[in-house]
Parts: C-alpha cells; structure tokens; sequence
C-alpha cells in the first residue's frame, strides 16, 4: 500500500527576518520574550493588556508546523478570550464534552467534562497548534507599537547579570544584541536559555512510545477523545482518535517494547495499522498521511522558574505528559500568570518579590498536573510488568464493575486552585463560606445581565484587581468607591463590579443577578465580596466585606 | 473510597509489585488476596468475589 502525503489544509504566511536599526538596538527593551509559541505569544498579549510594549524573538518564519497541541481548555480560553483572540478559537475550533474507553470490542468507560447552561465556553476545543498560534498571532499585529516581532532570529548567547540582561541574536542578515530588562524564556522543550543558564529539569522520563499520525479524512464522526485499548485491529496497542477542524484527524498508537521507533514511524509501517483502525471503526471514506512522529512521555520540571530576570515559561519550565492535554493548556496558565506580575512589577506597581509568586503558584501548578498526568501516562503506556497486569484487570473487570471505571479516566487538565499561594490574603475569612471559590481559586462561571444584556460573571474582570460586590441594591456603598479612589491615586486600578438580585435602573452598570444563582454559588449575602487578581484567580473574599481590608489586602499582595 | 484514593491505593499496589519483581508478584497477590479476605470477614462475600474475579478469565 503506497501512500502520499498530503500537506496540512493550512497555508502559514511567511515573515522575512530584518535587522533593527541602531537606535531600536540602543534602546533597552523592558521586556525580550524568547520564543514565539502559544505561550510567547501569550505573554506577549498579555503585556500589551496591561500597556507593556515587548520584543518577541521567533526562530522560525512563520507559525509552527507538525502535530503538536491539539486540545486547548476551557481556562484556556478564558485566558484567550481576555487577550482579544477568542473567535478564531470558537470559530475554527472542534467543541466536544467527552469521550469513551473501549477494552477490545466493549464500551468500558464513557466520560463527560463538567458542562451546564451556566458555561459560556465549552470545556474543551480541538484546534492545531498552528492555528493556535495564527490566532494568537493576528491578535499580536493588531497592537503592534506594543508587540515587535523579529522573525527568523535565534539567540545565540545570553549574559544575565542582577542589573539586565543582554541577549546576542542572529538572523540572515547580520547579528546584533538587545538590552532588556526582563527575559521571558519561552523557547519550548527544548529551550536554549535553560541549556545556557545550566538550569536542571527533574523529574522523570517514560520509556513507552507512541507514534503519532495525522490524516486528512473525510468523516461525519462526532469530535470525542476515543481511547482503543488492545483493540482487534491493532492487538496489544493502545490506539487514541481525535478530531480536529479541516478534516484532519490524530491518531496516536502506542508502539510495543520491542518495536524499532525508526522503523515504525515509515509509511509502509504505519499505513496497514492506521488502515485497520479505520477499518475497525467503520470509516470507509479514502484518507491520506500529512504527518508522523515518535512520542515519549515526560514528566520534568526546573525546581524555580525565576533565574534573576530571567523567567520560564511553556514547556521550558516544565515538560508534562500528553494524556490529559495539559501541555499546551498549562503554557497558556503560566503566561496568565506571568503577564500580569511582570507589568506590574515594570510599571512600578508592585515589588519585583511578586515575579517569586509567579514560580512558586507554578511550580505548585507544575506538581498538581504531573500527578495527574503521571497516573493517565502509567495507565496509557504502562512503565513496567505491574501496571500492564493491573491494567489488564481493570478493562477486564470495568463492563461490570463499573466503579473501577473511575481508573480508566483520562482525567483532563482542569484550572489549578493556588491553595498554599503566598499571595492569597486573609485566608482565615474562606471558613466563613460554605461554597463559592476559596483563596486562590478561578471563579465559577455564572450568567448575569448587565444593562439588559447577557454577560457572565468572567465577562466583568478589569485589567487591574476586580471587586465582585454583593449588594443589597444596585448601588455600592460610597466607602468602596473612595476606597478605589485611594488606590487609584497610588496608580492602582480596582474595577467595582456590584452583583445585586433587584433589578437594575437602565442606566445602572450594576449586574442583575435575575434568580439568585450567582449569589449562591459563592454562597453570598449583601454585603459579601470577591477580590479577584487580573488572571481571575481569587486573591480575597470576605462574607462581611470592609474597603479598608480591600485596599490593604492589594497593597498587601503587591508589597507596596 | 474517593476517586483520587482509590488511584492512590491502584499506584501503590502496581508500585509494590514492580518493586519485588514479576517473579515474586504472583505470590505477593495470593498474600493480598489472603488479607483481604480475613479483613472481610465475610465468607459469601469472599465467595462471591472469588467467582467475579474468575468470570471470563479466559478471555481477559
């Protein structure tokens, strides 16, 4: 069987490389981010949010190519709608709930993610990685006096003393060195300033491999994460489907120990097993192979994201293992979290002791998505005779005894509660609750209206800290107002958001909260209020809320 | 039992075993299924699980 390769329904624009002129070169940039993947572009986006210009460096032409991210979350797009570039996503993007487990020709295991009308996005979206990055992209030259892109530019040295750090760069056309500030290291797995600043990834590497295929087939499947354990047409194999946009699906097959991955990853290989799957699952239409490649699974870390001025990001930082789709999505995370605490700390708005924050609430992060990769890694590539035998038992027992289906979970990535977070403030208020997101947590979306119309409650987060007030009426009471007067004049922005359960005047910004949903599920009475952090996590809330602990509580945070 | 303790109590039986060994792993089971036993405390219940475990074995 001959197969030819297709290219991927997708034309990535090309961007040549330039050379800054001397004066671009003399002037210190405030912020270099190194890399521009979904998580450079991110925190590119993210900066410009907040009114800070960066330089972006881009090794290669364009967005990437090859399979690489294919699954973004729900707090991804949360994070994505707040950088303005949502609709590309929603648009292109493949929305599915769940999937299914088969143990040979029995359904063993069938899944749904959380999904209720109080959503606004969908719990997870199948889109490739180059038209995340299209995306992210066209946001970014909709600002550009604040995001300078230099395609086709590699760093070749990095000199990071306590004073800057100045970075040398080559490109087609010359060499030349940027000054900066603040050096967002988003250079990928296989990142160059972590091999350069000699920082350590620890953690662990799996042997079992997969091969990974993309096709381009026409199918009216619905978009589900499938999972084929020993499956008739492929014995012995774990065997993964998804579905993304454009007719182009991935199949992930896990390869036996003793198989050669050279080997397996050629055409005349990988077509009869791809084949028989297709076959297996009744699809008859012709396909055509755009892309192969060996996978292994890591779970990595560096112990410390901050290095100085340097801060790590992406897979840079941390290399987690692909089932679960926490790769990409946990990128996305940390650039949210980074973007805010860098501009603030440029602007002056905060100590640079808050970059720590952005590593210690990552690397908890980091941890949290290891273990649960870790567990979805060791039932899909077994690491040893052990978890193959009780594997074994499982999907043998799981028609029956569905309790033990629980073990077959994919347990995709969902947002991560900075639980023993340095910057949650007043942490002893959270016993006063009985519901409703604790310190540290992301907020629960829920449906309000505001001047008539519909919005959710993540719709209403400012660019600075927000205050989500609980009032009796629509009107805040004038403390909270003078309170974000006296944060203001320290250049502080505090949006007050006033959630009340009477209906508005029309000419009220206050959000109608029409059947009391949003008050109780953050278990609130008038005069109860969240403070939330421009990533939308939650730095305080207080059952009986006063401006004076409001404003010190961000004073607090920031250090200042 | 949760679903994030019964993962844990999964991790730490497939652990265990790779630790001693395939060799030694199918007298290990014997040993667990033993205790378990004796901690049911239960002889239907045992029995009842003996035919569960031992139903469709040839095709698992």
């Amino acid at each position: 069987m001959v197969k030819e390769f297709q290219p991927y329904p997708f034309k990535a624009k090309q961007y040549s490389a330039r050379l800054p002129t001397p004066e671009q070169t003399a002037k210190r940039a405030k912020v270099v981010i190194v890399g521009g993947g979904p998580v450079g572009l991110s925190v590119a986006l993210g900066l410009a949010r907040q009114g800070v210009a960066s330089v972006l460096i881009e090794a290669d032409d364009g967005v990437c190519f090859g399979s690489r991210a294919i699954c973004i979350s729900r707090r991804s797009l949360e994070i994505i709608d707040r950088l303005g570039a949502l609709d590309g996503f929603l648009q292109t993007g493949l929305a599915w709930t769940g999937g299914r487990s088969f143990y040979r020709n029995e359904e063993v295991l069938a899944f749904k993610m959380p999904q209720d009308d109080n959503q606004k996005l969908p719990p997870m979206v199948n889109l490739a990685q180059y038209s995340i990055e299209q995306f992210l992209l066209d946001a970014a030259e909709r600002v550009p006096d604040l995001i300078d892109i230099h395609w086709q530019t590699r760093m070749t040295a990095i000199d990071a003393r306590p004073d800057g750090v100045t970075l040398s760069l080559s490109n087609p056309l010359g060499e030349y060195q940027l000054e900066a500030d603040w050096v967002v290291a988003g250079d990928g797995g296989r990142s160059t300033i972590r091999e350069l600043l000699d920082a350590k990834l620890v953690g662990t590497s799996y042997e079992g491999r997969y091969v990974i295929v993309d096709i381009l087939m026409e199918s009216d499947r619905p978009t589900e994460r499938l999972a084929f354990f020993d499956p008739p047409a492929n014995p012995g194999s774990t065997v993964l489907v998804h579905k993304q946009p454009d007719n182009v699906w991935r199949i992930d097959y896990q390869l036996r120990d003793d198989e050669d991955p050279e080997e397996a990853i050629k055409m005349e290989n990988v077509a009869p097993r791809v084949q028989s799957m297709l076959d297996m699952m009744g699809e008859r239409n012709p396909w055509a192979p755009i892309w192969t490649g060996i996978y292994k699974a890591n779970a990595l870390t560096l112990e410390n994201y901050r290095h100085g001025r340097v801060l790590f990001a992406g897979d840079a930082a941390h290399l987690v293992p692909i089932f679960g789709v926490r790769g990409a999505n946990s990128g996305i995370d940390d650039a949210d979290n980074l973007a805010w605490k860098l501009a603030y700390v440029v602007q002056g708005k905060a100590s640079d002791s808050l970059l720590d924050t952005y590593s210690d609430e990552r690397v908890f992060a980091t941890h949290e998505n290891l273990s649960y990769g870790t567990k979805s890694t060791e039932f899909m590539a077994p690491p040893s005779f052990a978890f193959q035998l009780m594997r074994t038992a499982v999907l043998s027992l799981a028609v029956k005894h569905p309790a033990l289906s629980q073990l077959i979970n994919p347990r995709q990535t969902s947002a991560i509660t900075y639980t023993e977070s340095p910057l949650n403030q007043e942490q002893e208020e959270n016993a006063a609750f009985n519901g409703g997101p604790r310190t540290g947590a992301v907020l629960p979306e829920g449906r309000l209206k505001v001047q008539g119309k519909d919005a959710h409650v993540t719709d209403l987060l400012g660019v600075g800290f927000t205050l989500y007030f609980f009032g009796d009426g629509a009107a805040i009471p004038s403390a909270w107002e003078q309170a974000a007067q006296r944060l203001a004049r320290k250049d502080q922005e505090l949006r007050l958001v006033t959630v009340t359960r009477e209906q508005p005047e029309a000419s009220s910004t206050a959000a109608w909260d029409s059947d009391g949903s949003v008050f109780a599920l953050y278990d609130a009475a008038p005069g109860s209020a969240y403070l939330v952090r421009p990533d939308g996590h939650v730095l305080a809330r207080w059952k009986k809320a006063q401006p004076e602990r409001m404003e010190a509580a961000i004073l607090k945070a920031l250090n200042v | 039992m949760t679903d994030t303790e019964l993962d844990r109590v999964y991790t730490l039986l497939c652990k265990t075993m790779t630790d001693l060994g395939e060799s030694r792993s199918q007298l290990f089971l014997a040993r667990f299924a033993l205790l378990a036993i004796e901690r049911l405390d239960n002889p239907q219940a045992a029995e009842s699980l003996i035919a569960d475990a031992s139903e469709d074995m040839a095709n698992a």
